[in-house]
């Protein structure tokens, strides 16, 4: 038990005791008391032990302030049940009162969820964790000066924002049954976040999210929304997420990844539409995690409380690369997972409106946009200096260059999709789905690895932990060189010098 | 065989209706179906189903100049979605909705025109294309082409946020129906049978088309400001530790088998601690209940937190679990809370709903927000939650999730029958017949085909139109004619089509009384005040899950309005002024009693010129009337005694007759004037040793009488028994040993948070004694592992009920007052009593039955069985 075996990631995970008992009000679907319910599981089922547990800071006001408004901030920090009519003004304004009501320890509550996501970044960013969860954030929805859907502080947006501090690019992924629209919003115009949706559109909360909307300015073709219809299963979902995000992985190559698992996707959640099983929904913690990229796994939706503590609790099992049985422990809440107080859940037999036919046309559609990135943007493959953790070196003067580069490099690029892009279809079209998943996953775990070994060098803590460092780090030289080789090669034969545009 | 089962469950797949599903609803014979989505499906209280259903309407339905909007819509749509058409199109409905009177201004727009001429060239080209990637079928492509635009306004609806109530019954099969994804070819929705589309949102009432989609907005005001990458000699100045609290790490030398001993361990601990703990024992009264209750998650993360705090040392954790102030005891909410207040909650959860703030300000002030919610997430574990959820159950039964509706073969009145024998049938009234005789053999309307096994008669019937089965199946699904070429297409659907219309108009002149007040919600202390009814809709939806016919700001679910009765000043006067004329008293008891209106005018004509103008105020001022407390009347209504009458006073209590026996004998006082109670053995074991309480502190502190302890312990039952001398119930039900004990003199009623460690100070066992204590706990066997889960021992008490449910034994469950504990002499003679003698016996427990010698006596003797009152 002393040493993690190599296999396993280090995992640090965020909760505190207090969320449990905060309460939207009568009658409100979002009950935090489902991240008490998870917890408890993840006791019982021995999970706990096997994670470094910490309770989250409270997020303060200048950390929201990174992205909200001041005076939304301010605002939230002041109103209370019982001094909600002095605000009516304010309220409407932020659009607070309906679905997001005013409740007791609304701001704390904003503060824990938000203080999770900051100090996971953060971790991550000091490379002190692998994977963190945080199942009290994933709040999607909120804008800059505006609650929206239950969420009021975007802890996503906060965490991306402390992630970019180090990383060049960051991708979200969303898999919420609601479109990730607060996030989307804040990052619709650069090119340093993707952001990537999956959810269920039309006649749907919050209504955006459409296939069109691909971002803007900048950040045009890096927003990509996959609109789905009721019934989605897991068979479909997978159909549509891997190849997606294989694409996205390989176009984009993010340095971490942020996962939103809203709950809301499953089978039989109370505002859902979806039809997924827990073990669905997994896969998709399963399919980044294989990527060894810094990774950031979030909470978000889901109201059928029984389904969203079983989901989250076996997505923390695999974050752990830990196996658990079907059969649930014994625990405080044991009786909400009558009658059959197991872990898995079956699909209903609702009709799956999502058709085969329907989803190609949205993935070429979706593919076909991915293929008007540049190719890795701002892709700075270069040995990282011994005393910084940093990943890639870029700065604001330089990104403002990098915009003025911007349409020289386009066009070049589209060039380059010309050329690559046949082979790439060709191959995925040969191998399948799967077989293109894997052999992305082979090319991604190169750059991790490197800043991996490269990092823990300087950070002490880390050391004792990875035996085997000597051995990494002399393998890392020849990763570098084989990944300066896989920029090149996107190039093929029609231009040896390393991407020439980026500085 | 199987094949005939197969098709069978195929088709009871078909005709099972869940929600969700979209359908066709036939509301009336000579026109289309109508296209609904299924919302829910209740059972009346008649044995019908009921479906609540979402309208969508179909282009016919839509106000011409919608039409023509929604025309263009279409043509812009199924080009790509970048052009500046589409952009322009786009913006016009984005948010926005257009009203019929922009619709008829758009219309005229030349530029709009202009737009929509060069949508219609690029549709063409389209459509072109598309022609030639499909196999033509030899008829004249340019022919196939405008059919299938014309086809395609068929397949396209328009979603209203309207909700109808229809009977099942009136189903006709099921569709599909989707929002058009721009990636789709209109055409794979001809291709396919019962399938529609939608863009567009069409709200009836306002006469408006939207397209409903949020914008993601582009501005300083919405993007974030962004995080530069940091340099090589940046610093982000974060410090991690500020950011978080290690709470558990993996890194440590502990096995898994070590720390789960140690669980084990803590666990024996609370069992312990609450055995030495007064207020516990009373509300845990076996060993089976306390050691379930050591076992709830919060003292296994309690048992962590220590692990990590003594550094993963099993050692000093154990020992800071037994402080010299007494074992740890770690209660969470659900156990902090006594009987009375678990009730009162009940009581509150009744009468408020989930409304905690409320709750807690008139019913239990001294609990937090925080430890009413903890405590409302616990109790829904328990078998009274469970029980009260069935009841709601039944309640909701009527609510269906699917419903079986057997295909529609009853053939339509607008069947033309040849066959004279079946005119008796079909009747005279819709006038078949003479349209047989008029239409002769007249081709099909739409196709032009001369045979068909079945006609129907189709549109006005002075044009006496019949349509082919084919044509009259697609008319009834898509609402339309195969081809636009009909000479009466046109005309006839306009004709058709009013009607709905009309009484779309009627319905909206009965709403227009409601419409004064605003789009005001009407939920209670909501009140919020909308620009647009369907904005109000939304609203409702949204804030109150309610869904309201939009031609009426009211909730559907409520079915009667309700009202008031405002009074006019003469009619106040005329109350007091001509009271003999309207005899308001016999009026109240005779509500068919008629006042005639035309006295009372007389009357009060009169007499109003008799009083003046400070009359007329005092007769106008409201005086309440001093009638007493409710309570008052309703207790005196309740108690005839307050007559006066003697024989009806109540006979004192000390002047009752004293039964001869009494059945529940109340216990002995103690020195205090409180009452002594008995406590139960675990086991119908012999009579175990008793320990005797020194009353040290002036409290009840339990301890071992033979303080000899590790000579004792061997001896130790595996019940232990231990009979207070003194345990005087405190008012509130709730009694800490530390707030006797002067630990915490002031015991403000918010108890502190958990962990709650009570010390036991006057009961200190050494380690060693303890850990022989906890190895005599587990050889008598019971606390310890019964259930294993994943390997992880859990006490826990599982049973099955009848239903075959885990059930976990609670002290929630525990009976509130009274219970006996018969002894293996009671069980036996219960066993010679016949069934009638019992419940007679059960009903009368001072009667005297055969057996009643030993019953009665036993309940007296120490040594018999027991009565136990809890709280
Ligand atoms: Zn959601
Ligand atoms: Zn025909
Ligand atoms: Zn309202």
């Amino acid at each position: 038990m002393s040493t993690v075996p190599h296999s396993k990631k280090r995992v640090c995970y965020y909760y505190d005791s207090d969320i449990g008992n905060y309460y939207y009000g009568q009658g409100h679907p979002m009950k935090p008391h489902r991240i008490r319910m998870t917890h408890n599981l993840l006791l019982n089922y021995g999970l706990y032990r096997k994670m470094e547990i910490y309770r989250p800071h409270k997020a303060t006001q200048d950390e929201m302030t990174k992205f909200h408004s001041d005076e939304y901030i301010r605002f939230l920090r002041s109103i209370r049940p019982d001094n909600m009519n002095e605000y009516s003004k304010q309220m409407q304004r932020f659009n607070v009162g309906e679905d997001c009501p005013v409740f007791d320890g609304l701001y704390e509550f904003c503060q824990l969820s938000a203080g999770g996501s900051v100090a996971s970044a953060v971790k991550l960013n000091k490379q002190a964790a692998e994977i963190c969860i945080n199942w009290g954030g994933g709040l999607h929805h909120a804008k800059k000066s505006e609650a929206s859907g239950f969420c009021y502080v975007n802890d996503i947006v906060l965490g991306i924002l402390e992630l970019l501090k180090y990383h060049q690019r960051v991708l979200y992924i969303d898999i919420d049954v609601h479109h990730g629209d607060g996030v989307e919003e804040a990052f619709f115009t650069t090119d340093r976040v993707m952001t990537a949706s999956f959810h269920k559109y039309g006649e749907y909360f919050p209504g955006t999210g459409d296939l069109r909307d691909i971002g803007a300015g900048k950040g045009k073709y890096y927003a990509v929304n996959v609109p789905l219809r009721d019934g989605m299963d897991d068979e479909s979902y997978e159909s549509i997420f891997v190849p997606i995000m294989t694409k996205v992985m390989e176009t984009f190559q993010p340095s971490a990844v942020i996962l939103q698992c809203g709950a809301d996707s499953l089978t039989g959640d109370r505002l859902g539409c979806f039809n997924l099983t827990v073990k669905g929904h997994g896969k998709c913690v399963e399919f980044v995690k294989k990527y060894n990229l810094p990774f950031m796994v979030l909470g978000g939706g889901g109201y059928t409380i029984r389904n969203v503590s079983r989901c989250w609790t076996y997505e923390t099992s695999v974050a752990l690369g830990v196996e658990i049985a079907n059969e649930l422990p014994y625990n405080d809440y044991f009786e909400y997972f009558g009658p059959d107080f197991k872990l898995h859940i079956s699909p209903s037999n609702m009709t799956n409106l999502n058709t085969t036919d329907y989803l190609d046309k949205v993935k070429s559609r979706l593919f076909e946009n991915l293929r008007m990135l540049p190719h890795a943007p701002g892709v700075q493959v270069q040995p990282i200096p011994e005393d910084g953790i940093k990943m890639d070196i870029d700065d604001q003067d330089g990104a403002v260059e990098d915009d003025d580069n911007k349409d020289e490099r386009l066009p070049q690029s589209i060039k380059d999709k010309r050329i690559m892009g046949d082979n790439e279809f060709s191959d995925s079209e040969d191998e399948g789905p799967q077989g293109d998943g894997r052999k992305n996953r082979e090319s991604f775990k190169n750059p991790r690895k490197k800043q991996k070994t490269d990092g823990k060098a300087e950070i002490d803590g880390v050391k004792e932990e990875k035996n085997s460092s000597e051995e990494k780090t002399s393998e890392t030289s020849n990763q570098t060189e084989k990944k300066e080789e896989n920029g090149t090669a996107t190039k093929k034969e029609e231009s040896n010098e390393p991407l020439t545009c980026e500085t | 065989m199987a094949n005939n089962n197969s098709t069978h469950n195929k088709m009871y797949s078909e005709s099972t209706y869940r929600v969700g599903d979209y359908v066709y609803f036939e509301t009336s014979s000579s026109s289309p179906y109508q296209i609904r989505r299924i919302e829910e499906l209740n059972k009346t209280p008649s044995g019908n189903v009921e479906a609540k259903v979402m309208c969508f309407y179909r282009r016919r339905d839509l106000p011409t100049p919608l039409v023509q909007l929604a025309d263009k819509h279409q043509m812009a749509t199924a080009e790509d979605s970048d052009s500046p058409v589409a952009m322009k199109l786009k913006k016009m409905w984005l948010k926005t909705p257009v009203s019929e009177e922009q619709a008829a201004q758009a219309v005229l727009d030349p530029a709009i025109d202009k737009v929509f001429s060069e949508a219609e060239e690029n549709t063409s080209a389209l459509e072109e294309e598309q022609r030639n990637n499909a196999n033509s079928n030899g008829t004249d492509k340019s022919e196939l082409s405008n059919k299938q635009k014309h086809q395609m306004k068929h397949r396209e609806l328009f979603l209203s946020r309207q909700v109808e109530t229809l009977p099942a019954t009136h189903i006709r099969g099921k569709c599909s129906v989707t929002l058009l994804n721009e990636e789709e070819s209109l055409l794979s929705y001809l291709n396919k049978d019962d399938t529609f589309f939608y863009c567009l949102v069409f709200d009836p009432t306002q006469k408006t088309l939207l397209a409903d989609k949020g914008e993601i907005r582009v501005g300083s005001r919405y993007q974030t400001e962004l995080q530069h990458l940091l340099k090589d000699d940046e610093t982000d100045g974060r410090k991690i530790e500020e950011l978080e609290t290690l709470i558990w790490t993996p890194h440590h030398s502990l096995t898994d088998r070590k720390i789960d001993q140690f669980l084990v361990v803590s666990r024996s601990v609370g069992t312990f601690a609450r055995a030495l703990d007064c207020s516990s024992s009373v509300k845990q009264p076996s060993l089976h209940m306390s050691a379930a209750a050591a076992s709830r998650d919060i003292t296994l993360f309690h048992a962590m937190d220590t692990l990590h705090k003594h550094n993963y040392s099993i050692e000093t954790a154990m020992c800071s679990l037994v402080p010299s102030s007494g074992p740890v005891l770690c209660r969470d909410e659900m156990e902090e809370w006594s009987a009375s207040e678990a009730n009162l909650f009940e009581e509150a959860l009744d009468k408020y709903g989930k409304d905690f703030n409320d709750i807690r300000n008139d019913f239990l002030p001294w609990k937090t927000l925080k430890n009413i919610v903890e405590y409302y997430y616990m109790w829904k574990t328990t078998d009274r939650y469970v029980q009260q959820k069935r009841v709601k159950a039944v309640e909701a039964e009527s609510k269906l999730k699917q419903v079986y509706i057997p295909n529609y073969t009853k053939p339509s009145p607008a069947l033309i029958t040849n066959n004279s024998k079946n005119n008796l049938l079909n009747g005279t009234a819709n006038g078949n017949n003479d349209i047989l005789a008029l239409t002769g053999n007249k081709p099909c309307e739409s196709c032009s085909s001369s045979s068909s096994a079945n006609w129907y008669t189709w549109g006005p019937s002075h044009l006496t139109c019949r349509l082919c089965q084919t044509c009259w199946n697609y008319w009834k699904k898509y609402g339309g004619l195969k081809t636009a070429a009909s000479r009466l297409a046109e005309n006839d659907v306009e004709a058709l089509k009013k009607r709905p219309v009309e009484t779309l108009e009627d319905e909206e002149k009965v709403t227009q009384a409601h419409r004064q007040s605003s789009n005001k919600c009407t939920y209670v202390n909501c009140g919020k005040e909308f620009k647009l009814k369907a904005h109000l809709a939304r609203h409702y939806a949204q804030a109150h899950g309610i869904a309201i016919r939009s031609n009426s700001p009211r909730p559907i679910m409520k079915t009667r309005s309700a009202f008031y009765l405002q009074t006019t000043v003469t009619t106040k006067l005329s109350r007091k002024l001509c009271r003999h004329v309207i005899k308001s008293k016999k009026a109240a008891r005779q509500p068919s009693y008629a006042v005639s209106l035309t006295a009372v005018k007389n009357e009060f004509a009169i007499a109003i010129t008799k009083v003046n103008i400070t009359d007329i105020k005092s007769f106008l001022k409201y005086k309440k009337k001093d009638r007493g407390s409710v309570t008052l009347i309703a207790n005196r209504l309740g108690n005839p005694a307050t007559t006066g009458c003697e024989w009806l006073k109540l006979t004192p209590k000390d002047m009752m007759p004293k039964p001869e026996k009494v059945a529940f004998p109340k216990p002995p006082k103690g020195p205090d004037g409180s009452l002594i109670y008995e406590r139960i053995p675990n086991k119908a074991t012999p009579e175990p040793e008793k320990f005797v309480i020194p009353n040290t502190i002036g409290c009840t502190i339990i301890t071992p009488s033979n303080i000899g302890m590790p000579q004792s312990l061997p001896n130790l039952p595996a019940s232990v028994t231990a009979t207070p001398i003194s345990a005087p119930l405190p008012p509130s039900g709730k009694r800490r040993a530390y707030e006797l004990n002067g630990l915490d003199p002031a015991v403000a009623p918010p108890p502190t948070k958990r962990p709650n460690k009570d010390p036991m100070p006057s009961f200190r066992p050494s380690p060693e004694q303890y850990a022989a204590m906890i190895e005599a706990a587990q050889a008598a066997g019971q606390p310890l592992p019964r259930t294993h889960m994943n390997g992880k021992p859990k006490i826990a008490q599982m049973s099955r009920s009848g239903s075959g449910r885990k059930q976990v034994i609670s002290w929630m469950d525990a009976p509130d007052d009274y219970y006996f504990r018969p002894t293996e002499n009671n069980k036996r003679s219960r066993r010679n009593l016949s069934v009638t003698e019992l419940r007679r016996l059960a009903r009368r427990p001072w009667r005297k039955t055969s057996v009643n010698n030993n019953f009665s006596n036993n309940t007296s003797t120490p040594e018999g069985p027991q009565v136990v009152i809890l709280d």
